[in-house]
């Protein structure tokens, strides 16, 4: 009863949405957005006429101008430093737009240029100071702050006379300041393309990228060969180009110099800015954390003038929930890889029947013996890490090392060795084409392909991404092993779209359906995912019929067959389950069956544990991985069985001390060769009765041998 | 209901009680492969505990109890049941608790009748030591489960361990101690008692009117037998070690309860004094074959450790066979001769090490 309880709960909810959503970049962004909508939603309760089109007009517009300061803003915190002087660059430059309007008279978009040079210059001067000469960022605009200030404050003194005096009637000017298209104030809409340009420029283009490498860690960017001293400097400039922008729309609709201008905008751009979750220590923001910060500042100043609240007031509410957002700020960035390592990992309820017997004298398709033990070995020492071996019609042997080649042994004696290809990731499986290319699985990169010259092509890395993953699991993350079809359609394996490769026993812990197979057809190039929900999805082989594959599901403990072709198409059926050990590689045996190797056995004590989600949770969040309970990837054994899912034969190492673990296996001319992942040697033994002239790829390719 | 509330907030939050932290082989407890260079000096099918008599050793081998004299061992008597402890007594007379449950005096090795017999309510009787007043130390480990099956009392969280004070002149019998975390090994020091209590990971003195002191605490390791040390101080076994796994599952009682009830006890996950002879035990991270080799430092299913303690119960010195060695399982040490002779329970071994080599080589 219990136990169908804890079924039903772990086959029904998802848990592992949890992590995958909190490990979104976006989540981020999902509390200053909450915020936002609580306090629209509670000033549209509290005040009449807040989601009025008047009212909405004008708060876009306040809006737009304080928005591009805090786009400024944003770039110059993202970049790791920070911007005080917008408030006086923003009076400056309104000020040089009227001046030159109605002092000077000048034309419009001579203004519009002008002032947007002016307000380059002034953030110019801190770029210059910051980025160049390397002086801290808060006390130099501290200074320009003041300086830009009083330099606003004399000229005023003379000047403002004839500006307030001069009334314009242009009709661009009024356009920026007042106009709309279809409802939207102009202000808005510059805003938005902005905004636009900016998300891209930070998110897709290569100096947004720098900007982010900065804040990140500006020594590693130096390190990497960005121009940091340059890109900073041009930040300061771009707060200044944007701040003036604000301040021509700010110009253009109300028209005046008052001496209160800007006093105190860095305030309320700096708490939108870190209330829109754009981190102070840098390296972190994007545009729409600009502007939702923007926008929750706005709404709670207005929505407080509107209620009459006292000037001292609005500035102590800003000032507090400054200081909150920073608060949160920091506790959110320290704790949020944290928070997502614990929840991340979300076992399931994973029940197998008790295993066949293997133990020796209880008879049976497994019982152990000591057939394996004297198996030869092949590069002792030489080589780390062989998942697979594959041979060529020349006897050539090829198998993956972890240092990321393909090392090739040469007969008779298979003593002299030689890389053959050098790819850079952990090769895992590997097939022979019909023109001789080597199709490789490499984790954590993909499908590649050698020629026969020992060129390294990348076939595919990349499948169509599924509708309803939260997690992007087009690139592919554990490619493991594969077949060729006879219309050059190429079946691999991916064990896991959850996990990397070095984190497979993460994904054991799990025993969720974590992995897929996955088409790529060498004639298009095409990628798409035939099957998914696997339990560690890992051997394939093309079954005799030409139209379905065999594939070993690691985790699941079984062998199962899909048809890709044929009136079955599509079916997917239970060759053999409730398999003693862990299913890894399947191969062609010389006689028309399949070699299996079994990667490591069953313990009652893991089998117990795949019952119990709860406690694996637990286990996985208290217990270091070293001292997790695993799948026995110690011992394991090679079998041979048939399509119709009958084991034929068995062959085991009792002691293990030749060859420990055994992942893949390749029979070639009367030899068996033995692959192991966590093993530093090959194995290599004579097979009884076996085909002594069996080449596996003549043989599957219709060649004569 | 505080103490309710800060129990189920360390329980969902792994504090207090519920860390598994283990503390590290360090100090005095620095690993090293000294039980791996041992002399094995017998091999037998059970070895269980020792005794010297005199020029001699007695192993107690199953049922079997085997005098060892120079080079050749020689069977002295066989008892109905196994031998689950073993004492010699200062006037030549022999100890021997059989199958836990049942304490006989001897006046000496090969007498035909004991002088005493302890039965009552004894049932796991596990080590035996003379005190100084003639009386005998007998620690029981547990009132639940038998001698052998000490894992199963480990994994119910056994609290059942006894100390007892056999007097072979008066046959009376007198309890020191009860509630003990498996009492396992007793030694006299003065008037005191020093306890080994294991599944406490800590060594207690315990004073003639039963006050208990904690002498030795914060093991990484199950303590078992103790034995005088020459030029003062005591030896001090180990037989099985503790891993973060096993705290773990100690901690788990739904997977505890399920385990014990599905699973047979060779496969549990518990120390255990032997391991790898099945692929069906328990597997953690750091024990697979990684280039064909496991690492001396994964967690332990089986462990050999003999630690000389000072004196005053503080360690000098330990040896060790590790993770990746054979003499695991060590249940009894005791000074013959020049030389220290252990059983290392796991592989049936009894293994013995000069003493001035470890003196020298470990500068103790």
């Amino acid at each position: 009863m219990r136990e169908t309880l804890t079924r039903l709960r772990y086959r029904y909810w998802p848990d592992h949405l949890l992590g995958e959503i909190l490990s979104k970049r976006w989540t981020e962004t999902a509390v200053p957005v909450i915020l936002l909508l609580i306090v629209g939603f509670a000033l549209s309760q509290s005040l009449e006429h807040f989601l009025s089109p008047s009212s909405l007009a004008d708060t876009a517009r306040q809006a737009g101008e304080i928005g591009f300061i805090g786009l400024g803003m944003g770039l110059v915190v993202i970049a790791g430093g920070i911007d005080l002087s917008v408030g006086s660059m923003f009076a400056l430059t309104d000020f040089c737009a009227l001046y030159l309007l109605d002092v000077l008279e000048w034309p419009v978009p001579a203004v519009i240029i002008a002032t947007m040079a002016v307000g380059g210059l002034l953030g110019a001067v801190n770029g210059l100071l910051i980025g160049y000469l390397r002086l801290r960022a808060f006390i130099t605009t501290l200074i320009t702050l003041i300086i830009y200030r009083s330099a606003f404050d004399l000229l005023i003194q003379r000047y403002s006379n004839a500006i307030a005096s001069a009334f314009p009637d242009i009709p661009s000017w009024n356009f920026i300041g007042g106009g709309d298209v279809l409802g939207v104030p102009s202000v808005a809409l510059v805003y938005i393309v902005v905004a636009i340009f900016g998300h891209i420029f930070l998110t897709r283009l290569r100096p947004g990228w720098h900007i982010t490498a900065i804040g990140g860690s500006r020594r590693s960017a130096y390190n990497s060969g960005i121009p940091v001293r340059r890109t900073i400097a041009l930040c300061y400039v771009a707060s200044g180009v944007l701040t003036s922008i604000g301040a021509l729309f700010f110009a253009a609709r109300l028209g005046t110099v008052g001496g209160d201008i800007g006093v105190g905008l860095e305030v309320i751009v700096l708490t939108a800015t870190v209330l829109g979750g754009i981190t102070l220590g840098g390296g972190k923001g994007s545009v729409v954390k600009s502007l939702v910060g923007v926008l929750v500042v706005l709404l709670i100043t207005n929505g407080l003038t509107a209620m009459n609240a006292r000037g001292g007031v609005n500035r102590m509410a800003l000032a507090s929930i400054l200081l909150a957002a920073a608060m949160i700020d920091i506790r959110w960035q320290k704790n949020r890889t944290r928070i997502i390592s614990k929840v991340y990992v979300a076992p399931t309820y994973h029940a197998l029947p008790p295993p066949p017997p293997t133990e020796i004298g209880q008879g049976g398709p497994f019982e152990q013996n000591d057939k394996l033990r004297n198996v030869t070995l092949i590069g002792l020492g030489r080589i780390e890490a062989p998942e697979d071996v594959i041979l060529d019609r020349n006897d050539v042997l090829y198998a993956g090392s972890r240092h990321g080649d393909i090392i090739r042994f040469f007969p008779p004696d298979y003593e002299s060795m030689e890389v053959f290809a050098h790819i850079g990731g952990q090769p895992l499986g590997m097939a022979f084409d019909r023109q001789d290319n080597l199709y490789v699985c490499i984790g954590g990169m993909g499908l590649y392909r050698i020629t026969s010259d020992g060129t390294v092509q990348k076939a595919t890395d990349e499948t169509n991404r599924s509708l309803y993953s939260v997690n992007d699991d087009s690139r592919l993350r554990l490619a493991d092993d594969l077949d060729i079809t006879d219309d050059g359609l190429i079946f691999f394996s991916e064990a896991t779209v959850r996990y990397e490769m070095d984190e497979w026993p993460v994904d054991g812990l799990e025993a969720r359906g974590n992995g897929r197979i996955i088409c790529y057809d060498t004639k298009t190039g095409a990628t798409h995912t035939a099957l998914r929900g696997l339990k560690f999805p890992n051997g394939v082989a093309v079954a005799s019929d030409g139209e379905s594959i065999l594939f070993a599901e690691t985790f699941g403990c079984s062998i199962k067959r899909y048809w890709f072709a044929g009136p079955r198409k599509g079916a997917v059926e239970i060759v053999m389950d409730n398999l003693p050990g862990y299913p890894d590689n399947i191969n062609l045996a010389s006689d028309g069956n399949y070699w299996l190797a079994l990667v490591g056995m069953r313990s009652p004590s893991l089998d117990l544990a795949w019952k119990m989600p709860g406690f694996r949770r637990r286990m996985a969040k208290r217990v270091p991985i070293d001292e997790w309970l695993f799948p026995n990837i110690n011992t394991g054994c090679v079998v041979k069985f048939n399509e119709q899912g009958k084991i034929l034969e068995s062959f085991w190492d009792l002691k293990g001390v030749n060859h420990p673990m055994i992942t893949s296996m390749r029979e070639h001319r009367g030899y068996l060769y033995l692959g192991g992942i966590a093993n530093n040697r090959i194995g290599r033994f004579k097979l009884e009765n076996a085909d002594p002239d069996f080449v596996h790829y003549d043989k599957r390719w219709r060649k004569p041998s | 209901m505080i103490a309710a509330i800060s129990a189920f907030a360390n329980r969902f939050l792994g504090r207090g009680d519920a860390t598994i932290t283990v503390p590290s082989f360090d100090g005095a407890l620095k690993p090293n492969q000294l039980l791996e260079q041992a002399e094995t000096l017998l091999a037998c099918d059970a070895p269980e505990d020792l005794a010297v008599d005199g020029d001699a050793l007695l192993i107690a081998d199953g049922p079997r109890l085997v005098r060892l004299a120079g080079s050749s061992p020689a069977e002295i008597r066989t008892f109905e049941r196994p031998i689950s402890a073993l004492a010699m007594l200062p006037a030549g007379g022999l100890a021997v608790a059989l199958g836990g449950t049942e304490v006989r005096v001897y006046d000496d090795i090969k007498a035909g009748t004991p002088t005493s017999v302890f039965t009552g309510d004894l049932n796991a009787v596990n080590a035996l030591a003379h005190a100084a007043d003639g009386t005998l130390i007998a620690t029981d480990g547990s009132m639940v489960r038998g001698f052998s099956d000490w894992a199963r009392d480990l994994m119910e969280l056994g609290a059942t361990g006894r100390v007892f004070q056999l007097d072979p002149k008066t046959r009376t019998t007198k309890q020191l101690a009860s509630g003990l975390g498996y009492a396992f090994g007793a030694v006299a020091d003065g008037g005191d008692v020093l306890v080994s209590e294991s599944w406490r990971h800590r060594l207690i003195a315990i004073a003639p009117d039963g006050a208990r002191t904690t002498v030795l605490g914060r093991l990484p390791v199950y303590p078992s037998r103790l034995a005088p040390a020459g030029g003062g101080g005591f030896w001090l076994t180990a037989f099985i070690a503790r891993t973060q796994l096993v705290e773990f599952v100690l901690r788990e009682t739904a997977f505890r309860r399920r385990m014990i009830a599905e699973i047979e006890p060779d496969y549990w996950v518990v120390p255990r004094l032997s391991s790898g002879h099945s692929f069906k035990e328990p597997l953690q991270g750091a024990h697979i074959k990684t280039m064909g080799v496991m690492k001396p430092w994964a967690p332990p299913r089986s462990y050999g450790l003999v630690i000389r303690l000072a004196a005053d119960g503080s360690p000098r010195y330990s040896l060790h066979s590790r993770a990746d060695g054979v003499n695991h399982g060590v249940v009894a040490a005791v000074e013959f001769g020049r030389d220290l002779v252990m059983i290392a329970k796991g592989p049936g071994r009894v293994l013995k090490l000069p003493l001035a080599s470890l003196d020298e080589g470990i500068g103790a």
